[in-house]
């Protein structure tokens, strides 16, 4: 590379050097939309068609799907996409030590933390209730955390999209346990499952 | 705006593309937070010995905080922006957007 200690440049060449390395660094170090959000869209695309066609939406089964198949199918298909964005995940923050990697650390934690909560409580009352309401116990409540983990992201990143996310999950996942565990699993496979997939696909654009 | 015409000054330390891109990158970093040596050279696509150079020159300007360091065996060196890089970092830019205003047809 040529030094360029003696090149003057114009305002405007070393203004347009401020804004692409500031956008360089900030792809660089939020990861890749792609591997973050179009995994669990997918996977909750496929997991979430399981459990409405089990469900249906007026009681009857649209297709022989047993509630433990659909679990089986939501599982596996989170197990593969939690891989992929661990991996994007870990991506991000390449070399970097300090405040970042110990808030990383921290909301890391509370993800696992919510989530064992969740299995927790879900677990305890689930025993009490018909089938297709603990289901909708165990997935209202999972989305819950996913809702408030993204909205809290958001503050602490300052990262809007991410936090806008996270109002969408709690609205699709509210209207959904109003309205029962059928219609819960539908608009999760078609707002979050597609949901997730369009913002991946749109943050990937833009950034 | 201040009552005085004459053009801001650049701060000749970052008025170089080099330097100046090593700059901005560490700004994104947000106080608090380092980058390895070998991440950063990545991320800009210089070479070592470039960087390096340009390192030097930044610390001895106070802008940058060179620490070296031990990974088990290995040394790590990291590198962050000093408040008083940020701050040249700021002026700078605010510099360069008041003469690109003035350029444009004000005066």
């Amino acid at each position: 590379m040529v030094s360029d200690d003696d090149h003057v440049a114009s305002p405007e060449e070393m203004l347009r050097v401020i804004e692409e390395q500031s956008v360089a660094t900030a792809r660089w170090l939020h990861g890749d939309p792609l591997l973050l959000y179009v995994p669990w869209g997918v996977a909750w695309l496929l997991g979430f068609t399981a459990f409405f066609l089990h469900y249906g939406l007026d009681g009857h089964p649209y297709a022989p799907i047993s509630q433990m198949q659909a679990l089986a199918v939501l599982m596996g298909a989170q197990i593969v996409s939690g891989s992929i964005a661990a991996f994007g995940i870990v991506r991000m923050n390449r070399g970097v030590r300090g405040d970042n990697s110990a808030r990383g650390t921290m909301y890391g934690y509370a993800w696992f933390a919510g989530m064992m909560l969740v299995v927790v409580i879900a677990t305890r009352v689930s025993t009490l209730l018909p089938p297709d309401e603990s289901g909708l116990v165990w997935g209202g409540a999972s989305l819950l955390v996913v809702a408030v983990m993204h909205m809290a992201g958001g503050a602490i990143w300052l990262n809007w999209p991410m936090f806008f996310v996270g109002v969408w999950v709690a609205g699709v996942d509210a209207v959904g346990v109003l309205l029962g565990a059928g219609w819960h699993a539908l608009l999760t496979a078609v707002l979050l499952g597609g949901g997730f997939i369009v913002a991946g696909l749109w943050l990937r654009r833009c950034r | 705006m201040t009552a005085d015409k004459a053009p801001p000054e650049l701060d000749p330390v970052i008025h170089a593309q080099a330097r100046l891109r090593v700059v901005a990158a560490l700004n994104m970093l947000g106080e608090g937070n380092e980058m390895a040596f070998p991440a950063l050279k990545d991320l800009l696509a210089m070479t070592a010995g470039n960087l390096s150079v340009h390192l030097s020159k930044l610390e001895d300007a106070g802008y940058v905080q060179i620490t070296k360091t031990h990974k088990g065996r290995t040394p790590v060196t990291f590198v962050a922006l000093t408040k008083r890089g940020r701050l040249a970092f700021e002026d700078y830019t605010k510099a360069i957007r008041a003469l690109l205003d003035n350029a444009g047809g004000m005066s």
